[in-house]
């Protein structure tokens, strides 16, 4: 019996952890990023990724978002340093239950 | 000092040089792992330069340029290797600045049509560069030495200028940038330029017409 107990709640425990991990949208907050010809490469390494279905940069609120495709899940720290390797650095990054569609909206008709 | 030590002394500064060298453009190397086109196309002036970034400060490269001086009577054709140094970029809320080193090692053919003079020589060609820009505004200074034996052609540049307006990721931004350049031993007057600048995701270009008339059209573009 303790061991169905115990079985049950080490499953609950991974099942919840998972469902935590499978983040739909991270959305990062970039220093530097002033320049599309020079921000090219956070786009373009993101997009390289095979969990991501849509990027979105908007140099003027200096965000990056990235929308993961269902069922698939990304670390945080994975866009962290992608937006590194492209010469930026990250000083917020969070998941947000948004999707790409509706931060865009949110940014208004310009951005 | 002697012979040896003053050799000695040479190579150690050209190994110097080829350690810490950077670019000469806007941003002279692109991101990680990506090749960077750039080219600088003017009558007395044509540059063709490619570089692969190895990591995201570093890039090593191939150069090709052509100098002529105001008369038309010196040239000098230069192909060179080069390497191109983040030394440091400060990335601020609203702002990027960068400080680059660049160089090169390569060879250099000089004509000289009133002597009658042609010959090659090994030249070297450190640089730095300061940048500073905002989504509005962007200015950069830079100075890039080319020495080899009795050449000195070295270049100076400082550029700003401002956008018309900001603009989305996916649009196309224009600039107005005002350029100031001297090269010596080529030209006795300091080379004004005014362009246009336009500024994608995908490339960079640059064109404008300078003091003495003549059109410049400069480019980048990264893959």
């Amino acid at each position: 019996m303790k061991k169905i107990i115990g079985t049950v709640i080490l499953a609950t425990i991974v099942m919840a952890s998972t469902a935590q991990a499978a983040v739909q949208t991270i959305k990062a907050e970039v220093n530097g990023m002033v320049c599309a010809f020079c921000a090219q490469g956070i786009d373009k390494k993101l997009r390289a990724l095979p969990q991501i279905a849509t990027v979105y940069v908007n140099l003027k609120h200096k965000i990056v978002t990235v929308e993961l495709k269902d069922g698939q899940t990304l670390l945080e720290s994975t866009v962290k340093n992608v937006v590194k390797d492209a010469g930026y650095d990250v000083v917020n990054i969070q998941t947000v239950d948004q999707t790409v569609q509706q931060i865009k909206e949110s940014n208004g008709p310009c951005n | 000092m002697n012979n040896n030590e003053k050799k000695l002394r040479a190579v150690a500064l050209a190994i110097t040089w080829l350690a810490v060298s950077p670019p000469g453009h806007a941003a002279p190397m692109g991101f990680k792992d990506s090749w960077m086109v750039m080219g600088d196309f003017d009558p007395n002036w044509r540059d063709l330069y490619a570089n692969y970034a190895f990591t995201p400060q570093d890039a090593f490269g191939v150069d090709t340029l052509y100098m002529r001086s105001d008369d038309k009577l010196q040239t000098l054709d230069l192909v060179d290797a080069t390497y191109t140094r983040l030394i440091h970029r400060w990335n601020l809320p609203d702002a990027q600045a960068n400080f680059w080193f660049m160089g090169g090692l390569g060879e250099a053919r000089r004509y000289d049509q009133r002597s009658g003079l042609s010959d090659t020589k090994w030249i070297l060609s450190p640089g730095l560069q300061f940048d500073y820009e905002t989504a509005r505004v962007y200015f950069a200074a830079a100075t890039q030495f080319y020495r080899a034996e009795q050449i000195n052609h070295d270049m100076a540049s400082l550029r700003t200028g401002f956008s018309f307006y900001e603009t989305e990721f996916d649009e196309t931004q224009p600039w107005f940038i005002i350029e100031a350049r001297r090269m010596h031993d080529l030209s006795d007057k300091t080379e004004i330029t005014p362009m246009l600048r336009l500024i994608n995701k995908n490339y960079f270009i640059e064109a404008g017409v300078n003091n003495s008339r003549q059109f410049l059209f400069n480019f980048m573009y990264t893959l």
